[in-house]
Order: structure tokens, then C-alpha cells, then sequence
């Protein structure tokens, strides 16, 4: 267990470390100077020199690294480019946004899937199950914004129920951030929770074929206390997986959504930055995202472990 | 005799008909797709335009039709990097010797935080927008999960007897990948590919959403149903029809995907 | 109680500004007291984010649309109908020369950061234009000699030669007037003498304006304004349906406005700009060379179903590249009629039949939209485009604006008076006309009638030469709650103007 544990930090941090490499060769081969594009494309040539000056970019590509990654380790972030303010405070402003919308709406999905795909296991050559089964194909099919777009036409803009767009800070006003947070986190929550179920499923179908549960059915439990006594530990286990990738990937995905609900999210600072060539921004934005996926990973790698006490002796 | 299962069958035949609608656009479309002709724009369905024009005047079906094409073309580049690149990284993983693959599947477990979305939108911003550059990014994105699912698969077959007598014999590893390896895990690929084709037919939808994804004037359904987000109110038929086929492609790849698995191991037969 | 005095003053020197002045038209002087919206706030939906809020050294519309006129003032402004009317200057006079103007200056004007308004801010805000301002447009202050402070109310600006595009420079963003103490942090917290003061920036979201209440002249009705920024224009229609917004500020999905005209409870305005939506030509390619192919271009272009397809049907065609609040304006659609026929007869005799063009569009919907048509048309006569998208703003400034690597491209150009910056032959245009550079330097020398009449001229000019294509000049258009007041029906300054806005 320990020696996992160990093991496990040492993969973290060599990914940590070979993902800041990348993640910062990628800036440097991206075209576009950003001083330029700061300074407008009629800027004189001294005018670019002396903004590259200042922004340190006229330094070797190494010196740059170090300097960017030191100051990561210290949590400073460097100022903008364009904008000329500290990067730090944005993106922790942002990734909260982010967070609150994406946590709601896996909890939406979670909320809905494991029920959803329970029922389907169990039931899974009954009606009810191949009905729920089709159900979770078309929302699987159904892409995240359209479903949005369509919850705004009918919640907003027909029946006026709740607002069509916008983000408030829950400490600013909760009531609003409530409401202003139903539609995106439905719409990006249905979606997910279609994928989700089809995971749910099959995990609770293994489950259903162990030996253990055949014993305690063969004992006279019905299926479904069967598999709340018996299997909904072991079915959590490749659910919890899933469920870390999905948080992890929604981080960017949920970029989409964050432009139909004008969310200001860590989404769409990262496209705003691509486009004002912010290049520090958008490089501090990819390795937050990065490094939360890394660590998501690793939570789940570790939670794998509790949950599973046939792999905590496995190694 | 197997049963035949209905997901396999409606799978099959919805891309069967992408295939088709794509192949025939070759040869015929009722319009050409990329016509421009404002005095019949907007025009509502109808015998001479079936599912109207657009706001260019467009006949929409002959740019579903066409746009199939591309549907078509990006799923077959985004998964064909990923299988490409995926495939012999996944055998080598469980070809090789356990440090080396755990190097591999660490790396391969890396290239899993930078999710597609990302990767495009930082391809779009160095090559430029296009089809091709957000598809690439797809098919890089996708190639952790060829590479896991294959590895697994080859690791069984690597148990078995006939490769183990073919090492017995002094056999290099090379010839066994290509000999053993490879065809017994075709069927694995194939399962991956269809769901892996779902989901970069999903992804150029969102990037074409986000300006990423197809430039005009080539006829894209994630561009068509960008385009008619003006008119969700006066004419929301545009949107219905881009975003039915998509839902539809999503499915009928999904659902064969599903069905291969079925078909291919038939003692998962109940599962998904 | 020193305020009283100064407020007198104030009510004075507004009483007098509209007396003399009879264009300004800045409403009722309720100056001094409350205003009359007392808390009333008002929420603006606009497009653009600014990625910073220093004009003086980032690029962009977006900036000084949020804070000219409202956070910053100039020595002059220019009013609905195009004329330059005063600012922090009451009046000012030009010397015989036509080189030095002396401008009388308010006195009670103060900045948000507590300190006065005097000349010598107005001379360091001008002489700070040619050190530290880094962006293109710092040039405008190239032709300036000498400003000096005569008194604190008392300007005098010397320039090198006569210039009739300096004083009207001065009313764009290069005019701005700031504190000498008050420059540190421009790129965060704005410091200006005008009717709103600086409240607080969500990015990404939302700028915040307060209502400036030590403001000099008349105070705005609403005590707080939000400009709040949407990437998608369905989404910033979906907001005014829904009630988070009051206002929408530039209407960027024409198609959709027919669910706010069908509803009493919005207003939709329509007026005119100086964005002209230009078909450029890079005049240095071969194929460019020959005034056949360019005349040709233009028309076999149907310009009335081209503004239909693409901005359906809002906005004004124009021949030229003046919009009509310019005193010079003349309709010159008319230089190149639509002629399908007479267009391929020119490409055929130019020997351009067949010839690939590549239209290089940033990716901007507009550009996107009207891309499509025009190679639908040009192709009809004979030509061949293909079109790519460069993303907007990097990868198209560097492409096609400054290598020029394009043979056409869709851009509006939204500064005011922009005809002698764009056809230059050091613009991405290549326009190299010696005929066109001598009628702008007589335009800019002359008085006033000089000036009308050589731009005329000039404007005619580049329209006989087919220097680009004029597609349409991009509307005005604002929707807003029915009872809102004092919005500009023409938007033909860098601002939008907040400080007329009130609720009836």
C-alpha cells in the first residue's frame, strides 16, 4: 500500500515535470509574436523589441523555462502580455467557475446514471432496461451544446423560467447563481450522464455474474437488495474511474457549454488568450488544466485502491 | 448459428447509409451544395428544395448530403491517427518488458491530459482551423485509449499457448506482433474504431461550434448547425436537420461499435 | 461648500457651450444636486471584450468604445452628425496659418484621482502620445510642433504644417486627456475627467462603469452601468429576451432582430457608422495591375444580394469608402453598377478568365457570411476563388496585413476617416496612386471648403479606380427596452456613448 502510494507520486511528479516541457515547447513553435499583436501590426520595429525586452522573450528558450517553472512552484503565474495584470488571481478565478459547473454537473450525471444504469443491469432483458438502454444511445448521441441551446429555447426564452445565460459568484448572490446554473449544468450533466450509465451497466452486470451475488440470490435476496448489500462497492470501482476521467476531460470540454451560457470559465479564457496571442496566459491555462487531469488520475488511482481490497494485497 | 443483435443490425445500417448518401454525393446531388443563390434563400421545404435552403440560398439537402462526406472524412482521419499511432503502441506495451511498458502506458497516460478539445484549439491556433488540423488533434487524443484497449488484448494473447511455443521456438518479437499479435487483436480495433468515430464526429461538431473545426465553404453538419443559430426562431428547421444527423451518425456508429463487441466475444453477449 | 461657487460656474459655462454652440446637443443642464436616475443602474450587452483597458499602448476597438467620452474626455468631441463640437475645451481659435490653435479650457473639469484639469495635463497627454504610446495610431500626433501652457485654462498647439486631420484626431482616442498622476495603471485602472468613473472589470464577463459625481458638466442619469460581453450573438439576444440585459449594444445576428420587432417591448435602432465592410484588392499583384480586372470585380458583384444574403438587408451600400456623416459624402454607387455581362466581357478582354484568386477571410462571421457570396458571384463571371479563413486577430494581421501575402480579403474598417490610411501604397492595399496622395495632402492643408472638396475628389477617385470593393457600410444597430433614452442613432465615434442614456 505504502510502496503504491510512493510509486504512484514519483509517476505524478516525472508526468508533472515532462508535461511542463511540453506544454512550453508548444508556446514557443506557436506563429504570431505575441509582443506584435500586443502592439498592433503598424508598431515599429523598437516598439516590438522593447515590449519582447520587457516580457523577458528576447531571452534563450531555457532561461525561460526556468524562470516560468520557478515562479509556477512559487505560485506566480507572471503577468499578461496583453493585458498587463497578474495571471494567477484570472485563472483561479476562472477555474473555480469552472469547477462549480462541472462538479454540479457530474453530480447531475451521477445522480442520474447509477439508478438508470442499475435498473438496465438488472432489468437488462426486460422492456424497462432496453427502453433506459436506448434512452442513454440518444443522449450519448446528443452533442452538449445542442442540448444547451435547446434548453435555452424552451426554459429561457419560451417559458421565461430561468435565465437564458450569464454567472453570478454563489457569494455575490446564491439565488441567482442557482438559477443561472440549472440550464448549463443540465445540459452538460444529461449528456455526461448517458455516457455514465452505459458504465454503470456494465459494471453492475460484472457484478451480477460474480459468484458472490449468484450465492446471496441463490440465498433467497432479491436482486436489487442483493446488489446494495453485496455489489455496489465492487461496481464503484471502474464507475469511480470513469467518473475522474469525465471530471478531468469536462475541465476543457465544458468550454462549449461556457460560450452558449456566457460562463466566464476557464474555457473561454483559454480561447481568449489563443486569440490575443496572450502566450503566457494560455500556457499557464493548458498546464492548470493539465496538471488537474494528472492529479484527478491520481486521486482515482489512489481511491481505486481503498475501494478494492483485493488490489491493495495484488501488489 | 449466432443471433443476430440489434444493435449490430441498426448500427450497420445507419452507416451503411452515411457510406452511401457519401458515395452518391460524388456522383449526384439534386443542387450543387455550394450555390449560392439569395433570390430562393431561406426558402421553406418544398417538391424542387425538400428541406429548404439556408440563408445563402443553399439547397440543405444537397449540403447534408454532402456534408456526409466530411463526416465521413473526419472520422476516418481522427481515427486513423489514433489507430496508427495507438495500435503498435499498445502491442509494444505488452510485448515489452514491464518497466519499459510501464513507461510506455505512463506516457501513454500523459497524452490522456491533453483532452481533444484542447489539443485542437491549440492546433487550430498553430496551423490554422481547418478539417484536417482539428482532426489530427482528435486522432492524437484519441490514441491513449486505442493504446490501453489493444494493450490489454495483446497481453491475453500473449498468454496464449500458440505464442508462447512460437518464443519457445526462438522466435523475434517482431514476426510474433505481426503473426500472432496483430490479427488476434483486429477485432478489438475495430470495436474502438466505431466508438472512437462517434466521438470525433461529436468533437468536429463542438469545434466547428467554436469556429475551430471546418472552414467554408466546404458543406460541414457542425458548421450547418453553427450557421443557423440566427435563425432558431425564424427558421429552426436548419438547426433540426444538421443536429438530427449528427445525433443519428452519433448512434449508428455507437451502436455498431456495441455490436461488434457483442459479436466478437459472445460471452459479453448481455453486455451494453 | 467651495463646491457651490464652481457649480454656478459650471451651470454658467454649460449655459454658454449651448448657446454658442448651437450642434451640441447635450441636453438638459442638471447639473449640481442629484441626478435624476438616482440609483437607477442600466446593463449594455456588447461583443468585444477589451484585452486591456490602455489604449495608449494595446490595440482595438473594444477599449475605447468602453471609456472615451465616458471615463476619458478630449479637448473635443464630435457629435451625432459628424461635427467637431467642445470638450474640455470651451473654444478654440486657428491662426491665419492654419498652424497654431489656441484652445480655452474649462476650469472646474477635475480627474477621478483628485486632481484638476489644466493645460499643462493637456500638454503632457499630447507630448505622452509621441514617447509612450506604442500603438500605430500615435502617429497622428507626428504633425504636432509645440503644445504648450499659456495659463492653466489656456492651450496652445503649434504644428509643422496646416492639418485639418489633426484636430479631428483629437476627438478620437489620440485626444484623450489624462492626469499627469494619473498614468500608472492604465491598463487596470483607468484615471479621466469624464461622467463615468472607473467601477471594477470581471473579465470575461463584465465592465462596470459608476457615475463620475464630481463630474464638471452635466451628470449621467444612471448611477451605475455594466457593459457585459457575450462571445455568441444568439446568446446576447437571449439575454435582452430574458431580461439580463437592458440593452444590446451592436447587434451582431441581424437575422434574428425580427423577433425584437415583432415585440412592443423593445425598441430597434438603425442608423449608420464608419465601418465599411471593404472587398480589398492587394494592388501589387500582377492580376491587380489591370484596372479592367479590378473594375470588373466590382461588378460582377450584386451588392443588393449580397447585403441581403449576409447582413440581411441591414446596413448601407456605398461606392466609396465614405459613410454618410462625413461632410464629403457623395453616393457613388453608381461607379460600378451591377453587369454580369459587361464584367465577364472586361475579364475576358483583360485576359483574367480562368484566373485563380485566393480570398483570405479572418474569421469573423461577416467576413465568413459575405466571403461566400462574393465567390458565388465572381465565380459566374469567370473567376476562380478559393477561399481560406485566417483566425482573427493574429494570424490574419500577420498574413494578410502586414506580409500582404492575399490577393482579397473582407475586412471593415471601422476607424473614422480612414480613405488616406487604407489606399496608401505602405498599407496592406499596396494602392499606389501619386494622383490620390496629392488630392489628401491639399485636403488636409485646406480650410474647410478646400478640405470637402479635394475629398470628394479623392473618394471618387478611388472608386473610378477600383481600388477595393465597397460591400455595404455596417449599420448601427441597437436593440433596447422600449423605455430607454438618449441612444445614439449613429455610431460614427470610437465610443459608445453612455452619457445621453436615461429612462423615460
Amino acid at each position: 500500500m505504502i510502496l503504491r502510494l510512493v510509486e504512484r507520486t514519483a509517476v505524478l511528479l516525472v508526468s508533472l515535470a515532462v508535461a511542463s516541457v511540453l506544454v512550453f515547447g508548444f508556446m514557443a513553435v506557436l506563429p504570431g509574436d505575441p509582443a506584435r499583436v500586443a502592439l498592433g501590426v503598424n508598431a515599429s520595429d523598437e516598439a516590438v523589441a522593447q515590449l519582447r525586452q520587457q516580457f523577458g522573450l528576447d531571452r534563450s528558450l531555457a532561461t525561460q523555462y526556468v524562470d516560468w517553472l520557478g515562479g509556477l512552484l512559487q505560485g506566480d503565474f507572471g503577468t499578461s502580455y496583453v493585458s498587463k495584470v497578474a495571471i494567477g488571481p484570472q485563472i483561479a478565478d476562472r477555474f473555480q467557475v469552472t469547477l462549480w459547473l462541472v462538479v454540479t454537473a457530474m453530480i447531475v450525471a451521477l445522480v442520474l446514471a447509477a439508478p438508470a444504469g442499475t435498473v438496465m443491469a438488472a432489468r437488462h432483458r426486460r422492456i424497462s432496461g432496453l427502453a433506459l438502454s436506448a434512452l442513454s444511445q440518444l443522449g450519448v448521441a446528443v452533442p452538449a451544446f445542442l442540448a444547451g441551446i435547446l434548453l435555452i429555447m424552451v426554459f429561457a426564452v419560451k417559458l421565461g423560467w430561468l435565465p437564458a445565460n450569464g454567472w453570478t459568484p454563489p457569494a455575490e448572490d446564491p439565488g441567482m447563481f442557482l438559477k443561472q446554473l440549472v440550464l448549463p449544468a443540465l445540459s452538460l450533466g444529461l449528456v455526461q450522464g448517458a455516457v455514465l450509465t452505459r458504465y454503470v451497466r456494465s459494471a453492475v452486470l460484472d457484478v451480477l455474474r460474480e459468484d458472490y451475488l449468484r450465492t446471496a440470490r441463490a440465498k433467497g435476496l432479491r436482486p436489487f437488495p442483493a446488489l446494495w448489500r453485496h455489489g455496489l462497492r465492487n461496481a464503484a470501482v471502474p464507475v469511480v474511474t470513469v467518473l475522474g476521467l469525465q471530471l478531468a476531460t469536462l475541465l476543457i470540454g465544458a468550454v462549449v457549454v461556457e460560450r452558449v451560457f456566457v460562463i466566464p470559465g476557464l474555457g473561454s479564457l483559454l480561447l481568449d488568450g489563443v486569440s490575443n496571442r496572450d502566450l503566457l496566459l494560455v500556457q499557464d491555462v493548458v498546464m492548470v488544466l493539465v496538471v488537474a487531469v494528472l492529479v484527478v488520475n491520481f486521486l482515482v488511482d489512489l481511491l481505486y485502491v481503498a475501494l478494492d481490497p483485493r488490489l491493495r494485497v495484488s501488489r | 448459428m449466432r443471433r443476430l443483435n440489434p444493435s449490430l443490425v441498426v448500427g450497420a445500417v445507419i452507416v451503411g447509409l452515411i457510406v452511401l448518401t457519401a458515395l452518391v454525393s460524388f456522383v449526384w446531388t439534386p443542387y450543387d451544395a455550394t450555390l449560392v443563390d439569395p433570390a430562393i434563400r431561406l426558402a421553406k421545404p418544398s417538391w424542387s428544395h425538400w428541406l429548404g435552403t439556408d440563408k445563402f440560398g443553399r439547397d440543405v439537402l444537397s449540403q447534408l448530403m454532402v456534408g456526409s462526406r466530411t463526416t465521413l472524412f473526419v472520422g476516418l482521419v481522427a481515427v486513423g491517427v489514433a489507430a496508427v499511432i495507438g495500435v503498435p503502441v499498445g502491442i509494444l506495451a505488452a510485448m515489452s518488458r514491464r518497466w519499459a511498458s510501464e513507461v510506455i502506458m505512463r506516457s501513454n497516460d500523459l497524452l490522456l491530459a491533453f483532452p481533444a478539445l484542447l489539443l485542437a484549439i491549440m492546433f487550430g491556433a498553430v496551423f490554422g482551423a481547418s478539417t484536417l488540423t482539428a482532426m489530427v488533434a482528435i486522432g492524437i487524443a484519441t490514441v491513449p485509449s486505442f493504446a490501453r484497449v489493444i494493450r490489454s488484448g495483446a497481453l491475453q494473447v500473449m498468454r496464449t499457448e500458440y505464442v508462447l511455443a512460437a518464443r519457445a521456438a526462438g522466435r523475434t518479437p517482431f514476426p510474433i506482433a505481426l503473426r500472432h499479435v496483430l490479427p488476434n487483436v483486429t477485432s478489438l480495433i475495430t470495436v474502438q474504431a466505431s466508438v472512437s468515430f462517434a466521438i470525433a464526429v461529436l468533437a468536429e461538431a463542438a469545434l466547428s461550434f467554436l469556429g475551430y473545426g471546418t472552414p467554408p465553404p466546404t458543406p460541414s453538419w457542425g458548421r450547418m448547425l453553427q450557421e443557423s443559430q440566427e435563425f432558431l426562431f425564424s427558421a429552426p428547421r436548419l438547426a433540426v436537420f444538421p443536429g438530427v444527423a449528427i445525433a443519428i451518425a452519433v448512434l449508428g456508429f455507437n451502436l455498431l461499435g456495441d455490436g461488434l463487441r457483442d459479436r466478437f466475444d459472445p460471452k459479453l453477449e448481455d453486455r451494453r | 461648500m467651495k463646491s457651490y461657487p464652481t457649480r454656478a460656474i459650471a451651470l454658467l459655462g454649460a449655459a454658454l457651450l449651448t448657446a454658442t454652440v448651437a450642434a451640441c446637443s447635450a441636453g438638459s443642464g442638471t447639473s449640481g444636486g442629484s441626478s435624476p436616475g438616482g440609483d437607477q443602474s442600466l446593463t449594455i450587452g456588447l461583443v468585444a471584450e477589451p484585452a486591456s483597458l490602455d489604449f495608449t499602448t494595446t490595440d482595438g476597438a473594444a477599449i475605447p468604445q468602453v471609456l472615451l467620452g465616458n471615463v476619458y474626455n478630449g479637448l473635443v468631441k464630435q457629435d451625432e452628425s459628424g461635427k467637431i463640437v467642445p470638450d474640455l475645451a470651451k473654444s478654440w481659435t486657428v491662426s491665419p496659418d492654419r498652424k497654431t490653435y489656441t484652445f480655452e479650457l474649462v476650469d472646474n473639469a477635475k480627474f477621478t484621482n483628485g486632481a484638476g484639469f489644466t493645460a499643462a495635463d493637456a500638454v503632457f497627454s499630447i507630448n505622452r502620445v509621441k514617447t509612450a504610446w506604442t500603438t500605430s495610431l500615435k502617429a497622428a500626433m507626428d504633425v504636432v510642433q509645440e503644445a504648450k501652457a499659456v495659463s492653466p485654462t489656456q492651450l496652445q498647439v503649434t504644428l509643422t504644417k496646416p492639418s485639418n486631420g489633426w484636430l479631428f484626431r483629437m476627438t478620437t482616442r489620440v485626444g484623450a486627456m489624462f492626469s499627469q498622476t494619473g498614468v500608472e495603471k492604465l491598463a487596470s485602472d483607468p484615471v479621466g475627467t469624464g461622467p463615468y468613473k472607473f467601477g471594477s472589470w470581471k473579465r470575461g464577463d463584465s465592465i462596470v462603469l459608476q457615475r463620475n459625481d464630481a463630474y464638471w458638466g452635466t451628470k449621467p442619469f444612471f448611477n451605475q452601468v455594466t457593459l457585459k460581453y457575450f462571445k455568441d450573438p444568439t446568446a446576447l439576444n437571449n439575454a435582452l429576451l430574458t431580461g439580463t440585459i437592458n440593452v444590446v449594444g451592436t447587434v451582431q445576428a441581424p437575422e434574428a432582430l425580427t423577433q425584437f420587432t415583432s415585440n412592443t417591448k423593445y425598441q430597434v435602432i438603425e442608423g449608420t457608422t464608419n465601418g465599411e465592410v471593404v472587398l480589398s484588392f492587394n494592388n501589387s499583384r500582377p492580376v491587380f495591375k489591370d484596372i479592367r480586372v479590378r473594375q470588373a470585380i466590382r461588378q460582377a458583384i450584386d451588392h443588393k444580394a449580397l447585403l441581403d444574403t449576409c447582413f440581411a438587408g441591414r446596413g448601407k451600400l456605398i461606392g466609396s469608402m465614405v459613410p454618410p456623416t462625413d461632410p464629403w459624402y457623395e453616393d457613388l454607387t453608381s461607379v460600378a453598377p451591377f453587369d454580369k455581362a459587361k464584367a465577364t466581357a472586361e475579364l475576358k478582354a483583360a485576359g483574367a478568365t480562368g484566373a485563380t484568386l485566393r480570398l483570405r477571410l479572418p474569421t469573423l462571421p461577416y467576413a465568413t457570411s459575405c466571403g461566400q457570396v462574393v465567390k458565388s458571384q465572381l465565380e459566374q463571371v469567370g473567376l476562380k476563388v478559393t477561399i481560406d479563413q485566417l483566425e482573427f486577430p493574429a494570424a490574419w494581421l500577420t498574413t494578410v496585413f502586414k506580409n500582404a501575402d492575399y490577393d482579397m480579403s473582407i475586412i471593415a474598417h471601422v476607424e473614422p476617416r480612414d480613405l488616406g490610411a487604407v489606399f496608401n501604397a505602405k498599407y496592406y492595399t499596396r494602392y499606389d496612386d501619386p494622383t490620390l496622395v496629392s488630392l489628401l495632402a491639399a485636403a488636409d492643408a485646406g480650410d474647410e471648403a478646400a478640405q470637402t472638396d479635394n475629398m470628394k475628389k479623392a473618394a471618387r477617385r478611388i472608386s473610378e479606380q477600383a481600388a477595393a470593393d465597397w460591400l455595404y457600410l455596417i449599420p448601427n444597430l441597437v436593440v433596447a427596452d422600449k423605455n430607454l433614452t438618449g441612444l445614439p442613432t449613429n455610431a460614427i465615434t470610437e465610443s459608445f456613448d453612455l452619457t445621453r442614456l436615461a429612462r423615460s
